[in-house]
């Protein structure tokens, strides 16, 4: 019914849109990354490929490796992602479990409270932790006082002088996971809530405890959903740099997307930047096609159901 | 650990848990809003009951200019970007759904694409487009305004794809066979049905547009441009006054205006119709 | 006549598979025509290609000397019930009865009458303000009836409009929608799956079978005089018979096991290994051991009591399962399980079905499908 070409046409808008404003946007970064600088320290982009200079590539690729000075940095960010994907992997995995299978009545009202965050400005969440963790904030007061503060500078987590907002790990990690949690659990929660409960119960009418059901039976069957919503704060949380400057502010604890914006929106070399951005994008490039393979997967599964 | 187990109750380990996640989660945020209204100087320290940071004399949102220009701003980008963002991507749901043809993976992916790339990605990409390729727009409002749309559109084409997924083909057909010529089926039948899913994926912009910072701040220009969320950002390390919270406070406020008057027409309009729809397609 | 249809050659192809195969079928004007057969035979994709939601591969459409096949649907005047009424759920009744008619360019005094007119032929002049939601099932089928006969079609098309409905209403509805065809005299072509109702409501039947035409006619026809397996067998019970056949004059020597039965109707010229049919109610059960032509013995396998008849699973002496359908006028029942018989099967009732070219899958002679 139409044409082919009546349909398309109302896409055409968009495909524009999008080919300008991210397509060629992102070339511009190839370009940029491939390219040169001239006196000014401005970028020189290259178009052509047959142009394209390899140096900055490889001076980039040379500086996160072992012995560069980025070194650090991209170990630093691993590790951070790391610690924080756990962090919030522990605690939400069973608020989500909690929320799809024992909710009852209350369901409604837990998951406004847990969708709340998403909608909350993410430099609000991190204010109000600037403010709790600040040298007289509620926060510092109080953990002081439980005895935290000691436990923890004795335990190295923390370091002795600064408090908690200046180059602290720690507080960095406990931000990143505090900051991606709300988007981690909402997979989690799909997955887990399209669980057929009569798979459970069969196991469980064929002797499993408790326990039993859930390792072998509820676990396997959320893994997807696991897989897919790590990949989804994954990706964000690797290019972070509001996050560690805000609760920290220190070299100490900077990201790799510090680097970046240093490079680029602090302008400090544009082509260095452009190539770091690139680096990153493509090592985040795997990612982000499993996390929409899957997504599509998961949609099909559900429409066969 | 035997009350723990109650094979028929709620395991109270989870409960637990989870009232301890949304304390730890909301309450940090429900004092900064308290905060808010605090009537001295501090924001670490209670001082009694006010709302001078919210329209006082001097130093509340009302009356100091860069608090009030980026508010103002911040929502100059939310409705530019909801006017261009939704039919954009309106259009582009319609014309994905019914692609007949090679290419439509390809779209389809491009599409998706600005939903799971790291917003530092599209903020260098985007500063680089507009310092290189388009000069002459630069850095600015308008630059703010496009790298905003850019990625607001894929939330609106997921949004509108799924309502048009269980409206399905029938009522266009319908509307063929009375007599009606293809834009008349899109205008009197298709967008009508739509329209729930249209003013969800509306305000859904809007929020994300008022809460964006990366992409916001990479392509910012002079200090007319700040936004809110900028400035909470420059700010917040500083030693600012409640006033602060009192505009992060106002922002989150609209955002959650929007996002219930959305629902609530949603769930007028969209539950009549999807009761009918269910009953006459799934026979 | 006016709203004569015919489907000349009429291919559809989805990809590799083939839904409708090239078929001739001629709908006279002012006849309700139903097309029947079996999910995946071809009949909705041909009633689609009919109104243009899907455009024929190959092959003409012609519509009152018009060959329509490439015309878009919106400017055919051919109008659609479908099977699930789509009912535009943000109009009320009469936004939807009315509207087609923006296209007729009437004033609104003669659309609101049109309007009011329609939903009174289809008794729903009171609902006329309800929106779809608030209708049940019955009403809804109604709106999308009056919606589609308020732009007066020529022709109007009936996708499996019933299929929705419970079995009393559904009765009910089928004796309206005839009544209704008769009274406006226009072409109804009809679809179904059920071929109890395609007997029951239509002037012409087409059979269909994966993609083809495997017989059209009346439905006395179709029922009594098979062409071929498949027709026989979806219509009804149909008891059948393997043979070895002989032609004898203008009839047909059929040797079945030991005996041998004259075959007076269907193909009585076939040669070699053939099917014979018999319909249940042609079956005339005698006491053992009556003698006579086309007699064979048996034994009561079953005797189901359906009410208004009985009837009898008789296994025969050669091995085979007959069915028989025994009225009941009252009288005591005689054939109780166990009971040994002669079914008589009347030479003229029995149908010598031509082998098909290449047999699809034949049904065993234990016919064990309860009639419908």
């Amino acid at each position: 019914m139409g044409s082919r070409w009546t349909w398309r046409l109302l896409a055409l808008p968009g495909v524009a849109w999008l080919s300008v404003f991210f397509l060629l946007a992102f070339y511009a970064v190839v370009a940029v990354a491939f390219g040169n600088q001239n006196t000014l320290s401005e970028p020189v982009p290259y178009w052509n490929p047959l142009d394209w200079n390899v140096g900055y590539m490889l001076a980039t690729l040379e500086n996160i490796w072992q012995g560069g000075p980025f070194f650090k940095v991209f170990i630093r960010t691993f590790v951070f992602v790391a610690f924080a994907l756990s962090l919030a992997l522990l605690i939400g995995y069973p608020v989500a479990y909690f929320a799809a299978r024992h909710a009852g009545r209350w369901k409604g009202l837990v998951l406004l409270l847990l969708i709340l965050p998403f909608w909350i400005n993410y430099l609000m969440r991190m204010l109000a932790w600037i403010n709790l963790l600040s040298p007289d904030g509620l926060g510092t007061r109080f953990l002081s006082t439980i005895g935290i503060e000691r436990l923890f500078i004795s335990a190295d987590l923390l370091a002795a002088k600064g408090g908690w907002l200046e180059g602290q790990p720690f507080t960095v990690i406990m931000a990143l996971t505090y900051g991606y949690l709300p988007f981690l659990i909402l997979p989690l929660y799909a997955s887990l809530d399209r669980i057929d409960q009569r798979q459970i119960e069969a196991a469980r009418d064929l002797g499993a405890s408790p326990a039993g059901a859930f390792f072998r039976v509820t676990l396997p069957l959320s893994r997807p959903g696991i897989l897919a919503g790590m990949v989804l704060i994954a990706l964000p949380m690797f290019g972070d740099y509001y996050t560690p400057d805000l609760v920290s502010s220190s070299t100490k604890t900077s990201m790799i997307g510090n680097q970046i914006d240093q490079l680029t929106r602090q302008g400090s070399s544009k082509v260095e930047g452009a190539a770091l951005t690139l680096v990153l994008a493509v090592a985040l490039l795997g990612l982000m096609f499993y996390y929409l393979r899957s997504t599509r997967s998961a949609d099909d599964r559900a429409e066969t159901a | 650990m035997s009350f723990l187990r109650n094979p028929w109750g709620k395991p109270r380990f989870l409960v637990l848990v989870t009232g301890l996640y949304i304390f730890w989660s909301l309450i940090p945020v429900a004092l900064a809003v308290l905060f808010a209204f605090n009537d001295g100087r501090s924001r670490t320290t209670w001082q009694g009951f006010s709302t001078r940071w919210f329209t006082g004399a001097s130093g509340s949102v009302f009356h100091d200019p860069a608090l009030q220009g980026a508010l103002k701003h911040t929502l100059f980008l939310g409705v530019v970007c909801v006017l261009v963002a939704t039919p954009i991507g309106v259009a582009l749901a319609l014309g994905l759904q019914r692609w007949r043809g090679p290419g439509g993976g390809t779209v389809n992916t491009v599409m998706l694409l600005p939903l799971v790339t790291p917003e530092i990605v599209m903020g260098v990409a985007l500063l680089l487009l507009f310092l290189q390729v388009l000069p002459f727009v630069g850095l600015g409002s308008t630059a703010q305004a496009i790298g905003q749309v850019t990625f607001t559109i894929s939330y609106v084409v997921v949004i509108v794809r799924g309502r048009l997924v269980s409206i399905g083909k029938d009522y266009e057909e319908a509307a063929a066979d009375l007599g009606a010529p293809p834009h008349d089926q899109l205008l009197r039948v298709l967008l009508p049905l739509l329209a729930p899913a249209i003013v969800a994926s509306a305000a859904v912009v809007f929020a994300i547009s008022l809460d964006d910072f990366v992409v916001t701040q990479y392509l910012s220009g002079d200090a007319s441009t700040t936004t809110v969320s900028m400035l909470l950002y420059s700010s917040a390390r500083a030693a600012p006054t409640p006033a602060l919270n009192a505009l992060a406070t106002i922002a989150l406020l609209i955002t959650l205006a929007t996002l219930g008057l959305a629902y609530l027409v949603y769930r007028r309009f969209a539950t009549s119709d999807e009761a009918a729809a269910m009953a006459g397609v799934e026979v | 006549m006016q709203g004569e249809i015919h489907l000349e050659e009429l291919t559809k192809q989805f990809g590799d598979v083939v839904a409708v195969d090239g078929i001739d079928v001629r709908m006279p004007g002012g006849e309700f025509f139903t097309m029947v057969g079996p999910s995946g035979c071809g009949k909705t994709t041909t009633l689609r290609m009919i109104a243009g939601f899907e455009r024929p591969t190959s092959g003409r459409i012609v519509l009152d000397d018009v060959d329509v096949a490439q015309v878009p649907p919106h400017k055919r005047n051919v109008n659609t019930v479908f099977q699930s009424y789509a009912l535009f759920p943000h109009l009320d009744v009469a936004g939807n009865v009315g509207f087609g008619l923006k296209y007729k360019r009437l004033t609104k005094a003669e659309h609101q009458a049109r309007v009011a007119e329609t939903l009174a032929l289809v008794q729903l002049g009171d609902y006329a303000k309800r929106k779809p939601s608030q209708l049940s099932g019955g009403q809804q089928q109604r709106v999308a009836l009056a919606r589609a006969l308020v732009l007066t079609p020529q022709v109007l098309l009936l996708d499996e409009p019933l299929g929705a409905l419970d079995a009393r209403l559904r009765k009910d509805l089928q004796v309206e929608l005839k009544a209704l065809q008769a009274e406006l005299g226009i072409t109804f072509v009809f679809v179904t799956h059920d071929q109890e109702e395609a007997l029951t409501m239509s002037d012409r039947v087409a059979v269909m079978s994966g993609g083809r035409v495997e017989q059209a006619g009346t439905p006395r026809e179709i029922y009594e005089e098979p062409a071929t397996l498949f027709v026989a067998d979806f219509l009804g019970v149909s008891n059948l018979i393997d043979a070895e056949a002989t032609p004898d004059g203008e009839a047909c020597a059929l040797r079945v096991g030991e005996r041998t039965l004259r075959g007076a109707a269907g193909a009585t010229d076939a040669r070699g290994a053939v099917k014979a049919m018999i319909r249940p109610e042609r079956v005339l059960v005698e006491a053992q051991g009556a003698p006579g032509e086309n007699r064979l013995p048996g034994m009561v396998e079953r005797a189901v009591y359906v009410g208004s008849a009985h009837e009898l699973h008789v296994r025969l002496v050669g091995g085979g399962l007959l069915k028989a359908t025994i009225r009941n006028d009252g009288s005591a029942f005689a054939y109780e399980e166990g009971t040994p018989v002669t079914l008589h099967l009347p030479a003229d009732a029995l149908r010598v079905l031509a082998p098909a070219p290449g047999a699809s899958e034949s049904p065993e002679l234990a016919d064990d499908r309860a009639p419908e």
